[in-house]
Order: C-alpha cells, then sequence, then structure tokens
C-alpha cells in the first residue's frame, strides 16, 4: 500500500518539477500559471484565508465544505438506490411503473439539476447534497436492478432449501450480494458528482473549493485559481481513495464466481 | 427416521411464448433410510430437476412426494440440497455459512455457534472457522457445504453432482470424506452425479435415468464391500453393465438435438 502510494507519487513529482524548472527558466508565464512554489508560499502568507467579508472563508473549511457534501450525496444517493432498486425488483408492477422513468431521469447530467436545487432548497448544503444524490440515485437504481437480476441462482436456491423464507432470502443474499456491484459503480460515477458539486459552488453556493477558483477569477489573482485547482484534485482524489477503501475492505466479495 | 417416496412425479416447466419443456416423466423412487442412492443420467435428464422437487424447491407438475408420511409442498429442514461448487455465501466466513439455517430459523446465537463449532470439528475444519468461502480450495469449500448440511441434522441429504468442479485428486479425497459423514451421521444420502465410478463407489444403489424428458430405467443394487476400489473385477462388472445404458442415453440424447 505504502509502496503503490510512494510509486504514483513520482510521475506527480517529476511533473512539478518539470513545471519549476520551466517557471525558473522563464519558458513559462508564471503571471498565468505559477509554479507550486509560489501558490502554496501565496496559501502560507495568506494564513490559509480566502476572500474578504462574506465570501471569506478558510481552506480547510471550504475543503471539508465540499468534501461533505459529497459523501452525504453519495451516501444517500447509494442507500436509496439500494433500496428503491430491491423494493422494485420485488415486484413486476413495481418495475414497470418505476424503471421507465428512472430511465428516461438517468441520463440527465447532475449539472442539470443545480438550478433545480436552488430553486427547491435555496442556497446551501441542501442544494448540494440533491445534486449529487440525483447525480447517481438514478443510475445506481437502474445498475441494483440489474445486480439483482445477475446474482448467482445458486445462491438463493441455497438458503431457501435451508429454510429462508422469501423476505429472509431478500436481506440476506440478494442485498449482499448487490452491494459490491452497485458500490462499484457508484465509484465511477464520483467523478461527474464531485464536478457537479463544485459547478454547483461556482455558480450558487458562493463557498466549498469551487469558489476559491471563482474567487481568483473575480480578483484576477492566478495563485488562487492555481491553488484552487490542485486543492480541487487533491481532495477528490482523497473522496475516491476512501471510496476505494470501503470497497476493497468492506464489500470486497463478488456474488458471481 | 422416515423413507422418501417419489410417487409418479412429474415436471414441466413453462418457458417463454408457452413453450413448454418436460423434464421428467412418471418417476417413482423410494429410498429407504440410511441408504446412500446415487442418480446416473447423462446431462439435462431432469435429475438435477428431481432433487429440486424432492428438497421442495420447485413443485412438481404432478405425482407427489413425501418424506414419511408428510407431502412435500415446500422447503424442509429434513430435506437439505447441497449444489455445485460456489454455493457457500462469500460475505459469510465459514461458521457463519455453516450456522446459516439455524439463523434462518430463528435458533439463538449461542446455540448456533456451539452447534456450528461441533460440526466443524466433525468435519475437521474448526482451524478454517474464520476463514471466508475464496480463502479455501475447492474441496475444503464442499467441506464447508457439507458441514452445513449437516448442522439442522437432515434425515435427507439431497447432493446435485457435489463434486463435479473438482480436479481429480480432490475427488477422490471428497468421496472418502463423504463415506466418513454419511457412517457418522446416519443420514440418507441421494447422489446425483453423471459420473459411473462415483456412483458405483459410493452407493449401495444406483438409478439410472434416462434422456429427457428423464424416466427410471434401472435401479442397480452394488453389492460390493466397502471400502470399494475402481480396480476391483467386480467394481468392472457394474461398470460394463452402466456404462452401456449410459451410452444408448447420450446417442438417443444426441439423436433428438
Amino acid at each position: 500500500m505504502a509502496r503503490a502510494a510512494a510509486a504514483a507519487l513520482i510521475p506527480w513529482l517529476i511533473l512539478v518539477a518539470l513545471w519549476e524548472l520551466a517557471s525558473a527558466r522563464g519558458w513559462m508565464t508564471t503571471v498565468l500559471f505559477p509554479p507550486p512554489s509560489s501558490f502554496i508560499r501565496f496559501a502560507i502568507e495568506s494564513d490559509f484565508r480566502v476572500g474578504f467579508g462574506q465570501e471569506g472563508m478558510t481552506i480547510p473549511v471550504a475543503i471539508l465544505a465540499s468534501a461533505f457534501r459529497v459523501v452525504a450525496g453519495l451516501f444517500l444517493g447509494f442507500i436509496a438506490a439500494v433500496a428503491t432498486g430491491i423494493l422494485v425488483s420485488m415486484s413486476r408492477a413495481a418495475s414497470a411503473a418505476v424503471l421507465p422513468i428512472v430511465r428516461g431521469l438517468a441520463p440527465i447530467a447532475p449539472i442539470a439539476w443545480i438550478p433545480v436545487g436552488i430553486i427547491v432548497f435555496g442556497v446551501g448544503n441542501p442544494t448540494a447534497v440533491f445534486v449529487v444524490f440525483t447525480g447517481v440515485y438514478f443510475l445506481l437504481t437502474l445498475s441494483t436492478v440489474a445486480a439483482v437480476q445477475s446474482v448467482d441462482p445458486r445462491l438463493v436456491k441455497t438458503a431457501r432449501t435451508f429454510g429462508a423464507s422469501r423476505a429472509q432470502v431478500w436481506a440476506w443474499v440478494i442485498f449482499p450480494a448487490v452491494l459490491p456491484q452497485v458500490f462499484t459503480m457508484l465509484r465511477i460515477n464520483f467523478f461527474a458528482a464531485w464536478m457537479a458539486v463544485l459547478a454547483a459552488e461556482m455558480v450558487g453556493l458562493k463557498n466549498g473549493v469551487g469558489m476559491i477558483v471563482i474567487l481568483g477569477r473575480e480578483m484576477f489573482n492566478p495563485n488562487l485559481i492555481m491553488l484552487g485547482i490542485c486543492i480541487i484534485g487533491v481532495t477528490g482524489y482523497a473522496v475516491d481513495a476512501l471510496l476505494l477503501f470501503v470497497q476493497r475492505q468492506i464489500l470486497w466479495w463478488k456474488s458471481v464466481e | 427416521m422416515s423413507s422418501l417416496q417419489i410417487r409418479h412425479v412429474r415436471k414441466v416447466w413453462q418457458g417463454a411464448r408457452g413453450l413448454t419443456v418436460e423434464a421428467i416423466r412418471d418417476v417413482s423412487l423410494q429410498v429407504s433410510s440410511g441408504e446412500f442412492v446415487a442418480i446416473l443420467g447423462p446431462s439435462g435428464c431432469g435429475k438435477s430437476t428431481l432433487l429440486e422437487l424432492c428438497a421442495g424447491l420447485e413443485p412438481a407438475s404432478g405425482g407427489e412426494i413425501l418424506i414419511g408420511a408428510e407431502r412435500v409442498t415446500g422447503p424442509n429442514p429434513k430435506a437439505v440440497m447441497v449444489f455445485q461448487e460456489h454455493s457457500l455465501f462469500p460475505w459469510l466466513d465459514v461458521e457463519k455459512n455453516v450456522a446459516f439455517g439455524l439463523q434462518m430459523r430463528g435458533t439463538g446465537l449461542n446455540e448456533r455457534w456451539r452447534r456450528g463449532r461441533e460440526v466443524l470439528e466433525r468435519v475437521k475444519l474448526v482451524k478454517f472457522a474464520k476463514h471466508y468461502p475464496h480463502q479455501l480450495s475447492g474441496g475444503m469449500k464442499q467441506r464447508v457445504a457439507i458441514a452445513r448440511a449437516l448442522v439442522g441434522n437432515p434425515e435427507f441429504i439431497l447432493m446435485d453432482e457435489p463434486f463435479a468442479a473438482l480436479d481429480f485428486q480432490t475427488r477422490v479425497l471428497m468421496q472418502q470424506f463423504l463415506l466418513e459423514v454419511w457412517a457418522g451421521f446416519k443420514s440418507t444420502i441421494l447422489f446425483v452425479t453423471h459420473h459411473i465410478d462415483e456412483a458405483i463407489l459410493l452407493a449401495d444403489r444406483v438409478v439410472v435415468m434416462s434422456s429427457a424428458p428423464g424416466r427410471v430405467l434401472e435401479e442397480v443394487q452394488i453389492d460390493l464391500p466397502r471400502p470399494r476400489s475402481m480396480t476391483d473385477p467386480d467394481f468392472n462388472g457394474y461398470r460394463v453393465r452402466l456404462t452401456s445404458h449410459m451410452e444408448r442415453e447420450v446417442m438417443r440424447a444426441a439423436e433428438v438435438e
């Protein structure tokens, strides 16, 4: 694990070194593309605070705000989608009634839900969580339905021969069997959800890491823009690593061998 | 201890677009308490279907199956099934897999643990109680599957080609193991296989089924002392007799296709 992390870091170190070299030699306009040494110094000198007055915030708080929004949205979307997918799969009538609607809503980009969220929930956390939620909920509901259909029938028969009732089969076999597959889909869709949160922060919420970039633009501060971009990348990477950890350590099994 | 009676059983599968497939036609069979009966037949002869009917996993289309004086109408703790490989729940450790049936029937945690340990001790798997299925070899997985069947003290164990996916060496060891278990637990075993040698090696009686729709062609009593050896000349006598039947049925099945 530690060795893999170190190996992943090396290309980044090389990239940063080239960037610094290009800036020092004057190959790149440092005014527009400040190197890490410049924007990190900027962050330290400004005491990890960005913006003024009402728009002022500290960088750690901004990171926590954005990470909280995306994790909360993913968590709620995952739970709701697994519940919906399983409940809908239990009845043909429910599938026929619900799935066409879900299928129609699934292709809508999460970003498109931002105005809807702002109208319904106003400017604040619920809107960001809502945008992430809608970004994953419909897709994951469909993938839960698909996962239910691909559960190994031998596992279901085994449970029934050992006395499991229909309800017990759903709770003790189908539910655990579909979790890993749906979670993999969650991870795949995380990036779209993350982008949606940032877009929501940029256009409406006026805080979080998305806002750092917008503040940089408004103040024409390239240091702030580059800093914001790097923080977005690192935070997104960290959340993805958290999801990967959950996938490997908690939901590691495969239902179909 | 009761006997298993299969009386004029018929099973027709309803396929898509009104297609029907007759899997079994008029099968009658009696298995007395403590007996080891092998059902031998070519692939697709309905022998697995017959077991599922006995286990109460599927309703018969005609005729009836009795355990003692009771008619089989659904899954029954007296007759449990053991499937081919991959029927262990991958998200449960060995101990929880073994106790699954007890849990489904509402047995308390302590009692589950105690009975699980008892069975694992008898099949020499205590050391692996906390292992997960993917950490076990194919043979060990099947030992766990057998332990899981034994834990509820069933009168009948219905085995559907349990060793078909194992390599030769493991299969030989598992056959040995099964005979020990059978002698120790005094369950009645109904064992489906398409392997002639396996049937002769294990069973008191071999029931030969025809290709689809499945019917009973012949019942052969195996009068060989145990432990049996495949190199015994008498063994070969049975082999010749059963092979000629199987060959004819395989050819017949091929012609139908």
